[in-house]
C-alpha cells in the first residue's frame, strides 16, 4: 500500500516537474494525454463553466473530447443540465462522475446527458473543480474502465490542476507595460466601471468631478476604438490594460 | 497631476495596515493576541470544524505559537481583520511535525524558507470590492516581508482549491507531495517562490505603489532593500489636453 502510494506520488511529481519545464502548450498537452491514457482515460476537457450568455467553446482551455461529442454538447447546450459541471458549484474537492447527484427518475435532461455520454464510451469519469472568486471551471476526464482507486485519483488531481495551470500560464499574454495604451487614471476609471460604478460614484471615489470621469471614459473608448462603456471594459480586460 | 488624484483616492479608501509582529516588538501588540487567538478559534474550530484544535478556553493556540513565530496582523482602524503566521523551517513546523506524509520530496529545513499557516480574513471582510482584497494584501505583504529578510520561498500546507488562485495571481507553487483528504477536505504541501518579480506583480495587481508593511519597534532588524514599484508612465500615453 505504502509502496503503491509512493510510486504514484513520485510519478505525479515527476510529471509536474516535466510540464513546468515544457515551454509549449502542445508539449504539455501531449504529456497529459499520454499520462491519462496510461490510466485508462481517453477523453478530457479543461474549461470554464459557462454562465447564461457564454459559450463553452469560448471558455475552453484544452479540448480532448471527441469532436462529435463536443459539437453535440454545445449544440444541445448540455452544460446547462449536465450534473457534473453543476456539482462543481457545490464542492471544492474532486469527485467521480457517478457521485455528481441528480434525480435519476425525474431529471430527464441530466439523465439524457449521462446516457449520451455512454455512446462515447465515457463509462466512468473524474472531475476536478477549479474555483476563482468570480468564476468556476473544471477539468473533466472520462474513460471506459479507468483506474479510480484513491492513489490514482490523488495523482490525477495533482497532475490535472498543474496541467491546467501550466496551460493557462503559457497562453496568458505577459502583463507587459509597453503595450498599454491607457494612462493610469484612465485605467483606474475603467476598473471602477468594471465594478459597476457610475461616473458620479467613480468621481466621488477618486475625488474628481463626474465630468472629468466622463472625459476619461471617452478617451478610453477612443483609444480602444469601442463605442460604449461595456465594450471598453471588455476590450481593456482582454488586452490586460486593466486587471480586476 | 495624476499623483494628486491618486492620493485623493487613498484618502477616501484608507488601506488597512499590515504589521509585522515578532519576538522583539511583541510587547507592543500584547492587547491584540487574545482577540487574535479567539478569532482563530472562531474560524478554525467553530466555522471550519477542525475539532482537533478545540480548547476549553475558546482560544486556538498551538505548539507552534512560540516566540520564534512571526505574525502579520492586518489592522483596520485598530481592529484585527486578518492575519497570517510564518514559522522558520529550522524549527518544528506543521509540515515537519503534523503532516510529514504530505511532503515526499524530503524535509525542508532552510534558513531562507519560512512556513506559512493560519492565513485568514474575518468573514465580514472577505470578497470586498472597495480597495484591495485583504487576502491579496496579506499575500503581497508576506512576500515583502520575505524579500526584506532574505527569504527565497515559503512552504505551506493548504487546501488544494487554493492552487488555481495562486496560479492566477502569479504565485508559483511547486507541489511537495500528493493531495490527501483530511477531515473531508483535499489538502497538499507546496513550496512557493518568494522573489522580487512575484512581489512586483502582486503589487501591480492590487494597485500598491509603495511597500505596505509596518515595522513598529523593529528598527534593529536588518532589512534588505525592496525593488522600486512605482508605476512606469505608459509610453503611448497621450498628453493631457
Amino acid at each position: 500500500m505504502q509502496g503503491l502510494e509512493a510510486y504514484w506520488g513520485r510519478r505525479a511529481l515527476d510529471f509536474v516537474d516535466a510540464i513546468e519545464a515544457s515551454t509549449t502548450t502542445a508539449c504539455v498537452v501531449s504529456q497529459f494525454e499520454k499520462m491519462i491514457g496510461d490510466l485508462g482515460f481517453h477523453a478530457y476537457i479543461m474549461a470554464g463553466i459557462p454562465t447564461p450568455g457564454e459559450s463553452l467553446a469560448q471558455l475552453t482551455i484544452a479540448n480532448g473530447w471527441p469532436a462529435e461529442w463536443f459539437e453535440m454538447y454545445n449544440r444541445e447546450n448540455f452544460c446547462a443540465v449536465d450534473p457534473v459541471p453543476r456539482h462543481c458549484f457545490n464542492t471544492l474537492n474532486p469527485f467521480e462522475w457517478k457521485d455528481a447527484p441528480y434525480d435519476h427518475e425525474h431529471d430527464v435532461a441530466a439523465h439524457n446527458v449521462m446516457t449520451r455520454a455512454r455512446d462515447f464510451r465515457f463509462y466512468e469519469g473524474f472531475c476536478v473543480p477549479i474555483h476563482y472568486d468570480e468564476s468556476t471551471g473544471a477539468i473533466s476526464i472520462a474513460g471506459e474502465r479507468p483506474y479510480l482507486d484513491a492513489e490514482t485519483k490523488s495523482a490525477l488531481h495533482l497532475m490535472s490542476v498543474f496541467t491546467h495551470s501550466r496551460l493557462r500560464a503559457l497562453t496568458r499574454p505577459a502583463p507587459v507595460m509597453p503595450g498599454r495604451r491607457l494612462t493610469e487614471i484612465e485605467a483606474e476609471v475603467l476598473r471602477w466601471a468594471a465594478r459597476g460604478k457610475t461616473a458620479w460614484e467613480t468621481g466621488q471615489i477618486l475625488g474628481i468631478s463626474e465630468r472629468n470621469v466622463r472625459w476619461h471614459l471617452e478617451e478610453t473608448q477612443r483609444k480602444l476604438m469601442t463605442n460604449n462603456k461595456t465594450a471598453t471594459v471588455a476590450v481593456a480586460i482582454v488586452n490586460r490594460e486593466i486587471l480586476i | 497631476m495624476f499623483a494628486a488624484r491618486l492620493s485623493a483616492n487613498q484618502a477616501v479608501i484608507p488601506m488597512p495596515e499590515i504589521h509585522v509582529v515578532q519576538r522583539d516588538n511583541r510587547h507592543l501588540y500584547e492587547n491584540y493576541f487574545e482577540p487574535y487567538f479567539r478569532l482563530r478559534h472562531d474560524i478554525y474550530v467553530k466555522q471550519r470544524k477542525w475539532m482537533a484544535l478545540d480548547r476549553p478556553d475558546g482560544l486556538e493556540k498551538d505548539q507552534f505559537d512560540t516566540e520564534d513565530a512571526v505574525y502579520l496582523f492586518c489592522l483596520d482602524g485598530g481592529q484585527l481583520i486578518g492575519a497570517m503566521r510564518a514559522l522558520p523551517t529550522l524549527q518544528p513546523t506543521l509540515m515537519s511535525d503534523i503532516f510529514p506524509y504530505l511532503n515526499i520530496r524530503g524535509p525542508i529545513r532552510r534558513r531562507d524558507v519560512f512556513e506559512l499557516s493560519r492565513i485568514f480574513v474575518i468573514p465580514e471582510r472577505r470578497g470586498e470590492h472597495a480597495g484591495p482584497r485583504i487576502e491579496m494584501l496579506l499575500l503581497t505583504a508576506i512576500t515583502e516581508y520575505g524579500i526584506s529578510i532574505g527569504l527565497t520561498g515559503f512552504s505551506i500546507v493548504l487546501e488544494s482549491w487554493w492552487l488555481p488562485r495562486f496560479e492566477r495571481i502569479g504565485w508559483k507553487a511547486r507541489p511537495l507531495g500528493m493531495p490527501q483528504t483530511i477531515d473531508g477536505m483535499s489538502v497538499l504541501a507546496v513550496l512557493v517562490d518568494c522573489d522580487e518579480t512575484t512581489w512586483k506583480s502582486l503589487c501591480n495587481q492590487i494597485g500598491l505603489r509603495r511597500p505596505t508593511l509596518t515595522w513598529r519597534g523593529l528598527a534593529d532588524v536588518n532589512r534588505q532593500a525592496l525593488p522600486d514599484i512605482s508605476v512606469p508612465v505608459p509610453p503611448t500615453a497621450q498628453p493631457a489636453r
